[in-house]
Formats: structure tokens, C-alpha cells, sequence
């Protein structure tokens, strides 16, 4: 037993190190290296892009747009029924978008801004155009967002101009498949898709994309997701506080 | 012999093993850059795979195990780890060292690229098995989705694998050179 130990004893501990640190890395979500990846990659930030950061905190402006639609449906039924929080958000932050997914088998983006900054987990990460999807970790300067173009996601959603509700379910691409409870019968390319107000994981009325074509059942159909999630560079988080963590 | 014993701790050794901990940790941030021109079709080559397959192509079997195992918590740390890579990426190591390329296939930059296309095939196909059994979806259409993807991904990785093994390849020769020199060295001092 010594003369195996003389032999393979150091590389024994060796090995045990290398595993404990690998353990570490796989339960902590990899928190480290996206820290030193965080510091590694800042000095490339380019300066322009710091006012881009500005003129995104005005971005609701062009949410709002496609929100008009959605709230003057609202405005119309008895605001009593709907238990839906608020939908003017209190601090939203800005982040840049620092590094995508590398597993091709799940849709993920990295995120510069995290605990320090007050972003939280279950928080709402909404692009130029739409939702984008949501807070799954969080280290002191990044965070990880799952995207709801992800196989796996699925958001409750509204048509807004007929208010009939179902949930669409992403696939891996810039489109989602929706699917309604009831049959649906009058469906028109580029009508709009928004968060229902009984998705636990999003807040109501939030845009998500246009209709893009219905087959010819009206069970399928297929929506464009408006926020342009390939080319984005920056987006907004909103806090949000889930019913369900 | 106590006097070997005591120079099991030299300087060639801690160079060795900071050599291999830099290397692992380039690897990771590598993994997740976004450097232009690394890249075909959105696909950036697989970097941990790729230290897996050039760490076990001229070790034991036990060594291409532990660091498929070490490699595969690594990289479920920094994407979602559902399911685990670990397991794909022990199978890759078992396999690469039991090819034992140096007997049969040659250590220059060609069949490495070969090894590791096929061995990048080879995880993928079983992490799309592992996927498909965790989400209840059909094997075939996964890998109907994804055959390209694999394909892309192997390609890309084995193109750039030689820019990672020729420098290993390098160290491990000058290592063994002056391993050699310092054993003679000390046959001759006694």
C-alpha cells in the first residue's frame, strides 16, 4: 500500500484538488469565471456605448407604443376583476449584453450587471421591442438570463385585440409557437401578442411579439418575437417579484 | 531513497502543474469570448472538449476519465448544467485514450484534427440522447434539429485544435527533456 502511495500519492491529491475545484465551479454556476470574465472583457467597452445606455432608459417610449393597443382593451373591462400588479416599473437598470450562450442546446445571454447593482433573481429582462426573457443567477457584476426563445420556456400570453389567452412555447429560434385553451378562430398575421395576466413568471401586458402565420386549424400558430434577441447588445431589466420562485 | 523523495516538489513540477491550471483556465474564458473570426456560422469551437482530447491522447485511461470528469463540471458550471455534461465528456476522454494514437495513428496536427471531429460528434450525439431522454422529446427529432449544429460545431473545433495542442505539445516534449536531463544529472552526482 506505501509503494502505491510513493507512486501515485501526489497525483492522487492532485486529482482530488482539480475535482473539488471543478465541483465548486459546476455548483456555484460557474460565478467565478463569469467575475474574471466580466473584468477581462470591461476594457473593451467601447465609450459609445455609454450612450446608448442612456438613450435606453427611455426605451419605454417605444414600448409604449405597442402597449397603447393592449391598455385601451383594458380600459374597457372592470379593472377589479384583473389582479394584475402595476405596469409603470419603479427603477429599471440597463445592461450590456456581455456574452451568449455557448452551449447551442439552451438559450442563454450573460449579462454585465448583477447583485451589486440590484438586479435579483426572477427579474424581467426586456429588449428594444419586446420581452426577452429572465433572471435565472445572479453573481456581484453579471447575471444570467434564460431567454424565452429557450426549448424549454413557456409564458403565458394574451392576443391582444380578441383577448383570447393561451401560452407560447419557444424553440430555439427567433420565432414561438402559441398555443391557445380555446379554439381560436379569428387570428391575423401581425395581430399582437402580449404577457397574460396569468403567467406567474412575467408581469401582464408585456409586448412579446406579431403574429406570423396560423395554420389552417388555428391550433399552431406562429409568432415573431419583436425584440430582435440575435443582434441586441442592451437591455432593460425590470424587477419583478414572481408568485413562484 | 529519502534523497529522491525530497526533490518530488521542485521547480519543474509547480512549473508543470501551473502550465496545466493556465491552461484549463484559458480554456474557460476562451469558452466564453466572442471573438470574431474564431467562429463558423454563430458556432465557437469547443475549447474544454478540445484540452480533454489533448490531455488524454497520450495518458492512461484513468487520466482521460478524471479529466473528462473535472472538464464536464467545468463546463456545466458555466452553461446550465441539465443534464450534465460530465458524463459525455468522460465518455470523449475514455475513448481518446484508449485510441493510444501514438501506437497507430501519429501524433502530428492531422489526426488530432480527425480525433477530435470525431470525438466532438461523439459528445454531441450523447448529450442530444441525455437531452432528449430529460425532455421527453424523440431522439430523431432532436437530432433531426441539431445534426447540423453537431456537424458545424466538430468542424469548427477540430480547425482550431491544433492552435491548442501544437503549444501543449511543445511543453510536454521540453518537459520530458529536462525531466530526462535532471535524472541523468542526478544518476551522475551519485
Amino acid at each position: 500500500m506505501s509503494r502505491w502511495w510513493d507512486r501515485y500519492g501526489f497525483r492522487t491529491i492532485l486529482a482530488v484538488v482539480a475535482l473539488t475545484i471543478a465541483l465548486w465551479v459546476k455548483q456555484t454556476q460557474g460565478a467565478l469565471i463569469s467575475e474574471v470574465y466580466y473584468f477581462a472583457v470591461s476594457p473593451f467597452q467601447s465609450q459609445a456605448q455609454l450612450t446608448l445606455e442612456d438613450r435606453l432608459t427611455n426605451a419605454r417610449i417605444l414600448e409604449l407604443e405597442q402597449n397603447v393597443t393592449e391598455l385601451t382593451q383594458q380600459n374597457q373591462q372592470l379593472k377589479q376583476l384583473l389582479n394584475y400588479s402595476s405596469s409603470t416599473q419603479s427603477t429599471q437598470i440597463a445592461a450590456p449584453i456581455i456574452g451568449r450562450s455557448r452551449d447551442r442546446w439552451w438559450n442563454r445571454v450573460t449579462l454585465g450587471k448583477g447583485r451589486q447593482d440590484g438586479v435579483k433573481k426572477g427579474d424581467v429582462v426586456v429588449g428594444i421591442g419586446g420581452v426577452v426573457g429572465r433572471i435565472t443567477h445572479v453573481t456581484p457584476h453579471t447575471s444570467k438570463v434564460l431567454l424565452i426563445s429557450d426549448n424549454t420556456s413557456r409564458v403565458g400570453a394574451i392576443l391582444s385585440r380578441n383577448r383570447q389567452f393561451g401560452y407560447i412555447k419557444g424553440r430555439g429560434s427567433s420565432t414561438v409557437i402559441m398555443h391557445f385553451f380555446e379554439q381560436a378562430t379569428d387570428i391575423k398575421p401581425g395581430d399582437e401578442i402580449a404577457t397574460s395576466s396569468l403567467s406567474k413568471l412575467f408581469p401582464p401586458s408585456l409586448p412579446l411579439g406579431k403574429v406570423k402565420s396560423a395554420n389552417s386549424k388555428g391550433t399552431e400558430i406562429e409568432v415573431e418575437l419583436s425584440a430582435p434577441i440575435d443582434i441586441l447588445e442592451w437591455v432593460v431589466i425590470q424587477p419583478f417579484e414572481s408568485k413562484f420562485n | 531513497m529519502p534523497r529522491r523523495k525530497q526533490r518530488a516538489f521542485d521547480l519543474l513540477e509547480i512549473a508543470n502543474l501551473l502550465f496545466v491550471a493556465a491552461s484549463i483556465a484559458i480554456c474557460t474564458i476562451l469558452m466564453l469570448a466572442d471573438i470574431p473570426g474564431m467562429e463558423l456560422l454563430e458556432v465557437n469551437p469547443n475549447w474544454l472538449l478540445i484540452w480533454v482530447v489533448a490531455w488524454s491522447l497520450k495518458r492512461t485511461v484513468w487520466h482521460g476519465a478524471i479529466a473528462g470528469l473535472i472538464m464536464g463540471c467545468i463546463y456545466d458550471g458555466i452553461t446550465l448544467s441539465y443534464p450534465s455534461h460530465i458524463f459525455s465528456f468522460m465518455v470523449v476522454g475514455i475513448l481518446t485514450s484508449r485510441l493510444q494514437a501514438q501506437k497507430y495513428l501519429g501524433e502530428d496536427f492531422i489526426s488530432v484534427a480527425f480525433i477530435v471531429f470525431f470525438m466532438t460528434i461523439a459528445s454531441e450525439v450523447i448529450y442530444a440522447w441525455q437531452y432528449a431522454q430529460a425532455h421527453a422529446f424523440g431522439l430523431g427529432e432532436m437530432l433531426r434539429k441539431y445534426r447540423q449544429m453537431a456537424i458545424v460545431s466538430a468542424i469548427i473545433s477540430s480547425l482550431w485544435s491544433p492552435a491548442f495542442y501544437y503549444p501543449m505539445n511543445l511543453w510536454q516534449k521540453r518537459l520530458r527533456l529536462l525531466r530526462k536531463k535532471r535524472s541523468s544529472n542526478l544518476t551522475y552526482n551519485l
